[in-house]
């Protein structure tokens, strides 16, 4: 039993962060119904700009802010370079771009960083904890920590402040905000400046778990995205539960079935989405007014 | 005017190319990616070596001077790119002979190509069994392969005695999914069969490159109370299995191949990685002048303090010598000649790991031990001790000093 829940406790912690990159996807969907397909390269880039800041003496509480600076700027990038032309056009080039955009940095990665995994040091330590018998770190509790934090505190933005309310009613009808006076363009910038924001804490929330290199967030962003599609593009509480769901359902495939299949539970979970809940568990079918 | 000019300049070249006494040797490993301490290690020592020669002036060949060119490739520990790579080479005109290649896989795709034309390859540092089983298994009639390294066949075989000789009796094995891990899974097999069957096998479990978290296969380890794990793998994988081994509280030592010297094992492990034993065919510990001076000198040229694969570069250091003794005594730049010659050489070569006499003999299908330079007298047990390698039993450090005597 002890191993079981071990299992579930490791895996579920996991699962946040495939949380935290699928609320990244949807917090851009849900003001222009894009999504930034190369989110996994900001992870890792601003996770590697991290480690360089680190490096250069910068502490470690300080680097996290000016991480997420960088996060969002390069967020904002995208946004400028791969997503707004597109939009105005109102054509689906942003798919390709922003691809094309991912695969440039990673390139720039490899040149600038080599292509090697290096450790990535934090104060935090990672010494593990046993509490009723089951053994997680502080690193592993930090994530969790970190991961509903920023959730939190975005989630709360959008609620009570301004920009907030801008947010949603772009949301829910652009043409409608615009005639309210609302700048659908500063919003959407917004939404990708705060999307990779939260890129930029997974990365650096991962990285002691994981070291950082150009290939890191490969993994990772696959499993966001079966986060994203199965909890739907909508729900922000959606992710944390199924990124917890799938996470726990990973480590234990791995654990009962065999290391070898791993993947397969995420995999099939999300061809079963798909085919009996194309909106996502937590999502709402789309009214089509003809 | 133009056109002159152009038939001066290729004239000039190609009196030039004639005129240049060169010996055209490739280096091919992964110089990027997980393999990489051990391929730049490699390289490095082996560059090491060519410029020492060439210092001296270069092989005496037929009355000339032979200075050594290296040409390297990076093969990104790539099965498709290591096969590329090999196709090139077969087909480069002049080119006397191959070093290199640290992935098991790279090998097997590549080195068909080399065989088929008769290219002399050295392979170091790739230890996989299956390098060389492939041609003895084949029957093939001549071979131009050889290997430098001490392959899994002799580091299994020390990695079962130690589980024995620590008396201990369930042991869990891990392995990476690649053909290196999954050959050392055999090799392991193997030899606990052959050593008397002392040690019960409580888990078997696999893993990924790039895979992160072990939990799961620790945890079946843990659960199954095996008393040690023995390991095959790379370094960042390596590194994941020691970090999540501490995670779980599973202190139990950690035996494997020699990629647990790799520096990203020891670095992304950090005091994880204490204690763990592997076989050696080098430690980076100045205890004979030879080995002083090829410390200080990788040191000195790479600005490094601690080499990052210290067996790749000393393996890479003796292979340049060990060619550069079969050109001279072939007298010729000829692969096909060179091939000859190092089955049969006549003079030892004095190397950091040790004095190499006949290292190699004529390639006998029947055993592939003909072509491997390696025996057990030549490997060492390592073990991790606050981020290096230092000998694991004095008695292997005594004898070491005594050889060199």
């Amino acid at each position: 039993m002890e191993i079981v829940i071990q299992m579930t406790v490791s895996g579920a912690l996991m699962g946040l962060v495939y949380a935290l990159i699928a609320y990244g996807f949807q917090l851009t969907f849900a003001t222009s119904k894009s999504i930034n397909f190369g989110q996994g390269e900001l992870v890792m880039l601003s996770a590697l700009i991290s480690l360089s800041l680190q490096n250069l003496g910068v502490p470690y509480w300080l680097m996290v802010p000016m991480g997420l600076f960088c996060g969002a700027g390069l967020g904002l990038i995208v946004e400028r370079v791969a997503v707004r032309l597109a939009l105005e056009q109102k054509s689906e080039g942003w798919i390709l771009m922003t691809i094309i955009v991912g695969l440039f940095g990673f390139s720039a990665a490899e040149n600038i960083w080599g292509r090697d995994d290096h450790p990535f040091p934090t104060p935090i330590s990672s010494d593990a904890m046993h509490i009723v018998g089951i053994s997680v770190t502080p690193v592993e509790l930090s994530v969790a920590i970190g991961v509903l934090a920023l959730m939190g505190g975005i989630e709360l933005f959008k609620r009570k402040t301004l920009w907030g309310k801008a947010f949603a009613a772009v949301s829910a009808d652009r043409d409608a905000a615009e005639l309210m006076g609302i700048s659908a363009k500063k919003t959407i910038m917004l939404s990708y400046g705060l999307s990779g924001m939260v890129a930029a804490m997974a990365g650096i929330l991962v990285s002691p778990i994981t070291t950082v290199g150009p290939t890191m967030a490969a993994a990772l962003i696959l499993k966001a995205f079966a986060v994203a599609v199965v909890a739907g593009l909508e729900s922000g509480f959606g992710v944390v539960l199924i990124g917890l769901f799938l996470g726990a359902l990973e480590s234990l495939a791995s654990f009962y079935i065999g290391s070898g299949w791993r993947e397969a539970p995420g995999l099939v979970l999300l061809i079963l989405a798909l085919a009996l809940r194309p909106n996502g568990v937590f999502g709402q079918a789309s009214i089509r007014k003809v | 005017m133009n056109k002159m000019l152009l038939a001066a300049l290729c004239a000039a070249w190609t009196v030039q190319s004639l005129a240049a006494d060169t010996l055209k040797i490739a280096i091919t490993g992964p110089f990027s990616g997980g393999s990489a301490p051990m391929g730049t290690s490699m390289r490095d020592g082996a560059k090491l070596a060519v410029s020492e020669i060439n210092a001296a002036g270069g092989i005496a060949v037929g009355g000339k001077k032979l200075q050594i060119e290296l040409i390297e490739r990076d093969d990104e520990a790539k099965n498709d790119r290591g096969a590329l790579i090999a196709q090139e080479l077969a087909s480069m005109d002049g080119l006397s002979g191959v070093i290199g290649s640290v992935n098991t896989g790279v090998v097997i795709a590549g080195d068909k190509h080399l065989q088929e034309k008769g290219i002399t390859k050295i392979i170091t540092p790739a230890a996989g069994s299956a390098s060389m089983t492939q041609w003895s298994k084949a029957g093939v009639a001549d071979l131009s392969i050889f290997r430098f390294a001490a392959h899994d066949g002799i580091q299994s075989a020390m990695v079962v005695e130690e589980a024995i000789t620590s008396k201990f009796t369930k042991v869990a094995l891990l392995h990476d999914a690649t053909n290196y891990g999954v050959s050392g899974r055999d090799d392991l097999l193997a030899q606990i069969k052959a050593q008397g069957d002392k040690l019960e096998i409580v888990a078997t479990e696999k893993f990924n490159i790039g895979d992160k978290d072990m939990t799961a296969q620790l945890l079946k380890a843990k659960s199954a109370g095996a008393q040690a794990i023995l390991i095959w793998g790379i370094g960042p994988e390596l590194a994941a299995v020691a970090n999540g081994m501490a995670k779980i509280g599973l202190n139990i030592p950690l035996i494997g191949g020699w990629t647990l010297s790799m520096s990203n094992y020891i670095d992304n492990a950090g005091k994880n990685a204490d204690g763990t034993l592997m076989p050696q065919t080098f430690i980076e510990a100045p205890i004979t002048p030879r080995a002083k001076a090829f410390i200080d000198a990788y040191h000195a040229a790479y600005k490094v303090d601690r080499i990052p694969s210290p067996v790749s570069a000393a393996q890479g250091y003796d292979a340049v010598l060990l060619f550069a003794a079969a050109v001279k005594q072939a007298q010729s730049a000829d692969t096909k000649k060179i091939k000859l010659a190092l089955e049969d050489l006549k003079e030892p070569v004095k190397g950091v790991i040790a004095t190499w006499k006949q290292p190699f003999s004529k390639w006998n299908p029947a055993s592939e031990q003909s072509h491997e330079a390696f025996r057990r007298e030549h490997v060492v047990m390592g073990r991790v001790k606050d981020g290096r390698v230092v000998f694991a039993k004095d008695a292997d450090q005594q004898r070491l000093m005594k050889q060199a005597k």
